[in-house]
């Protein structure tokens, strides 16, 4: 039932989520101007919406993480300012982004995927499986 | 090109690495019976989510896992025709003695060239980092063989057509 009412408060949610999710990508899209690709992915991967079930703001917020995720060039110093309880939410993105099967969009999650399991260890790769209520 | 093979790679021995904990798990919906959770797919508690990794738009790894199973499917990179039917016809000799491999399943995953099924029998006969060990070498070697395939049917039908129309000098 908890899960009911949730679903009842989202449809509503939808609109204010998808409003924040462009607001964040009109900030985002200016942090990259400023060449800050590293704070640009943190703003990113912040406003995450969990407990979404709508596709809509799903692929919104994908869009706007897969825009700050290919404006990265320097891989290991991304990680070496990145905060680790971001950890989790990039590696279920970067699984998003392999799935895709664009090929630039790959190399880049594939590049970001090594790194992070070297930093984060296989206890990342195996909470992005079994997390199954809070997907991207 | 050879560094993002081993990017792929890579990336699919990590998270094959943490796919494969895998348990014992008798059926829960008829006694007596154990069932791989992975092909059955009834209960969704006892399955984690589908991981794809596409290397590019032609190739692409599919790893299910669940309780009890996990199961890996692999679309293998076909240029032309000639590779599309040497892929086919070899992995389906592959797949035909698949009682052999003991991972290999019989039939693909509709989508894909090749399926395996490993389950958690598989991982206590064998030891877990060898079997991720195979399925990497399986890709690799796949790759070379097809090219080999496709060099020998080549030259054959070169000497051939040579061979044939000699007589017409």
């Amino acid at each position: 039932m908890m899960a009911g009412a949730e679903k009842f408060v989202e449809a509503d949610n939808a609109e204010a989520i998808i409003t924040r999710i462009e607001h964040k990508s009109r900030k985002i899209e200016s942090l990259l101007k400023q060449n800050k690709p590293v704070e640009a992915l943190k703003t990113a991967l912040e406003g995450s919406p969990p407990m979404t079930r709508d596709e809509r703001c799903k692929s919104a917020n994908w869009i706007v993480v897969h825009r700050a995720l290919m404006a990265i060039k320097d891989v290991e110093g991304m990680f070496s300012s990145l905060d680790p309880e971001y950890y989790d939410i990039l590696m279920k993105y970067l699984y998003r982004g392999l799935s895709t099967g664009d090929r630039p969009t790959c190399d880049q999650c594939l590049r970001i995927h090594e790194k992070l399991t070297e930093r984060a260890g296989l206890g990342c790769i195996l909470r992005s499986l079994a997390d199954t209520v809070n997907t991207v | 090109m050879a560094n993002t093979l081993r990017l792929y790679l890579t990336c699919i021995r990590n998270t094959l690495e943490a796919a494969m904990c895998l348990q014992n798990f008798p059926c829960q919906e008829v006694e007596r019976h154990n069932k791989p959770e992975v092909e059955l797919k009834t209960s969704p508690e006892l399955l984690l989510n589908p991981v794809l990794i596409c290397r590019n738009e032609a190739e692409k790894c599919l790893i299910e896992t669940s309780i009890n199973s996990l199961r890996i499917s692999l679309k293998v990179k076909q240029a032309d025709e000639l590779e599309n039917i040497l892929t086919k016809k070899f992995l389906r000799f592959l797949s035909m003695r698949a009682e052999a491999f003991q991972v290999l399943r019989r039939k693909p995953v509709q989508g894909y060239d090749i399926s395996f099924l490993i389950t958690n029998y598989h991982c206590e006969e064998m030891q877990k980092q060898k079997l991720i060990d195979f399925i990497v070498q399986f890709m690799e070697d796949i790759d070379k063989e097809i090219s080999e395939l496709k060099m020998s049917v080549n030259t054959r039908g070169r000497l051939v057509a040579t061979e044939f129309l000699k007589q017409f000098v």
